[in-house]
């Protein structure tokens, strides 16, 4: 996938979005969404806006009723846009029919034609019957082509779909959770077949999903929309690793997030040169939550904020340490999580409880159990103020 | 708790009974005309060629209007379906507007329009096309009265139709048009089906803005009543027994669709 990939963030600096801004901003993003509002039913959009480069992967996320399916609608042309602009390939399509906008959309609930068989339908904007049999064939489907759609599982109803959107070709392919209807084996299959597809054909992809570790498997870029709005937008690993804030954290699966006050620590001692490693961050931020206080690296802005850790951060021995880890403190084990070679272990500290991701087999050679007092341990770079 | 059951128990009763004596009150009449006329008209069929031929002209007239009302009717109830545009409402009320007109009334305004004194009428009359005192009167006035409930069930139909199924389809490359025809249509095939044979079953009932347009060539309902002034309730029986039985058949029709359906 392209390493050349990013997204702008909701750009708040977009102050007319109109089409002749929209023109201008055209570069090299194969979809750019500027300063959008639209509207279906009850639910509305407000002022959206994000790119996707040419060839990327590019993964829209937000909890359910975000607005990603009218989102996606809006871009594809089939609901109208009340503001904004919708830009393809470099051209400005905010008005132009659904049919001549290179693209497809894949919705989750497949919207097979019921009148039609599974090969009527994958044939159904394919350029040529061929390319529809080699797409049914790529996906496996070539022994369901006869069957009437009505009688298909749903996970088969979704690869369908899929196959149905490939065989035009589509320059970008707008994806509505499709993996949703399918079991895990079918669904890695089906991820691995669409990133062979993707990389050959290199078109850019739009994916719509609520499930946040599709982002990391397959995105590029990603956007995260809540309520209309976009949140976030950004390379996958900056939005893991730097949240716009305790929201987005939070909706990200981070399982420490902690409220609290930031106090920015300007003159760092010489103690500090080891923890920073080859960061150039120049400040450390204080951080108070409850009765502790941890250490984070970088600016904020004094006073209330969200301190973020994710749980694989988080060490845990018997002993504190003698390493450059800033953060280090005494708690007592409260509660076990398993989830087969990885288990979270909630410590309580000082009544922060701080959640802890590590292998199964570590709890077995701590003898971790509830109530032992245990020393959780993580570096400065791993909390972000937000 | 006690009371409350009987409260309910006379619930029931009061319901049950209100609902016997309704469907008796329509089923009744019908089943006494039937029963009085039913084979009299059937065995009329073979000799009252007057009968014979009003009924094949009621049925006729009516297919036409239903075929007119299916062509002119089915983008309009697409667009009242699936379209927002100015003046929508407007449109909708004035396709409703034959609904709530007296029938009588609706003949009148059609032989005002049509009628060989009409502008209408006239340029009808030099293409040869006759309206007043012709069966293409009688279409007329079936199509104005009959047309609103085609319209009314066809918009259904489509509105049935997820609007999804379309923009999936515009997304693969279709027109508007085209995914209309494609997709649209065929999913609403067996609603606009249900509509037209409602929209026909209507049809070849009128009698009020028939009676006015064109009273000769007679149809069924025509005849009926005609008999029934010259000539008393006994001899109109058979003729009106016979038009129900006509009605049965697409009653009988929309049911057979409904079950194949399920």
């Amino acid at each position: 996938m392209s390493p050349a990939s990013r997204a702008a963030p909701a750009a708040r600096s977009v102050p007319r979005p109109d089409e002749a801004a929209a023109a201008a901003a055209v570069g090299s993003p194969m979809l750019s969404v500027v300063g959008l509002s639209a509207r279906q039913g009850s639910f509305t959009l407000r002022n959206v806006s994000f790119d996707v480069q040419h060839g990327a992967y590019g993964i829209l996320i937000g909890p359910a009723g975000a607005g990603k399916t009218t989102l996606l609608e809006a871009i594809a042309g089939v609901i109208p846009v009340r503001e904004g602009a919708v830009v393809i390939g470099g051209r400005v399509m905010t008005h132009v029919a659904p049919d001549r906008r290179g693209l497809s959309l894949v919705y989750q609930h497949a919207y097979l034609f019921p009148h039609l068989t599974v090969r009527r339908n994958i044939e159904y904007g394919a350029a040529t019957p061929e390319a529809a049999r080699e797409m049914s064939d790529r996906f496996g489907l070539e022994p369901l082509a006869g069957r009437d759609v009505r009688t298909l599982s749903g996970g088969e109803r979704q690869l369908v779909a899929l196959a149905r959107g490939l065989t035009r070709r589509p320059g970008l392919l707008l994806l509505d959770e499709p993996f949703a209807a399918l079991d895990q084996r079918t669904r890695n299959a089906a991820r691995r077949v669409l990133r062979v597809i993707h990389q050959e054909q290199g078109f850019t992809v739009l994916h719509v999903s609520h499930d946040f570790s599709e982002v990391g498997l397959l995105g590029d870029v990603a956007v995260l929309l809540d309520r209309g709005r976009v949140l976030q937008a950004g390379p996958p690993d900056v939005m893991f690793r730097e949240p716009a804030s305790a929201y987005v954290a939070d909706f990200l699966g981070a399982e420490n997030v902690f409220a609290g006050r930031a106090a920015p620590i300007r003159a760092l001692g010489p103690d500090w040169s080891a923890a920073r490693g080859d960061a150039v961050e120049e400040h450390a931020v204080a951080f108070t939550t409850g009765a502790i206080t941890l250490y984070a690296l970088g600016d904020a802005v004094p006073g209330p904020a969200h301190a973020v850790i994710r749980a694989e951060e988080v060490a845990l021995s018997l002993e504190p340490g003698s390493s450059s880890v800033r953060n280090q403190f005494r708690g007592t084990v409260m509660e076990f999580a398993p989830a087969g070679a990885i288990t979270r272990v909630t410590v309580d500290v000082q009544g922060t409880p701080v959640v802890a991701a590590v292998t199964s087999r570590s709890v077995q050679e701590l003898g971790l159990e509830v109530g032992r007092p245990v020393v959780v341990a993580f570096k400065a770079m791993a909390v972000h103020i937000c | 708790m006690e009371s409350n059951h009987g409260t309910q128990a006379i619930a029931a009763v009061v319901t049950g009974l209100a609902t016997s004596v309704f469907l008796l009150f329509i089923a009744a009449p019908v089943a006494g005309l039937v029963g009085a006329g039913g084979l009299a008209g059937l065995r009329d069929l073979g000799s009252d060629a007057e009968l014979r031929q009003s009924l094949i002209l009621t049925a006729l007239c009516a297919t036409g209007a239903t075929a007119l009302g299916v062509l002119g009717g089915t983008p309009l109830a697409y667009l009242l379906a699936r379209r927002r545009f100015a003046g929508k409402a407007m449109v909708a009320a004035i396709v409703d507007l034959p609904l709530v007109i007296p029938h009588p009334v609706a003949g009148i305004a059609l032989l005002l329009v049509l009628g060989r004194q009409s502008p209408a009428g006239q340029a009808l009359a030099t293409l040869g096309l006759r309206i007043v005192g012709a069966p293409g009167g009688i279409i007329c006035a079936m199509l104005f009265v009959s047309a609103p409930l085609f319209v009314g069930a066809a918009r259904e139909a489509f509105a049935r139709v997820d609007a999804r199924y379309e923009s999936v389809a515009r997304t693969l490359g279709d027109s508007a048009w085209r995914a209309a025809r494609r997709v649209t249509l065929p999913l609403a095939s067996r609603g606009l089906v249900a509509a037209s044979i409602v929209m026909w079953a209507r049809a070849i009932s009128e009698f009020g803005a028939i009676v006015i347009l064109t009273y000769n060539p007679k149809v069924a309902s025509v005849l009926a009543y005609d008999r029934f002034l010259s000539f008393g309730l006994n001899e109109a029986i058979p003729a009106a027994a016979v038009l129900v039985l006509l009605a049965l058949v697409p009653l009988i029709a929309l049911r057979a669709l409904h079950t194949s359906a399920e």
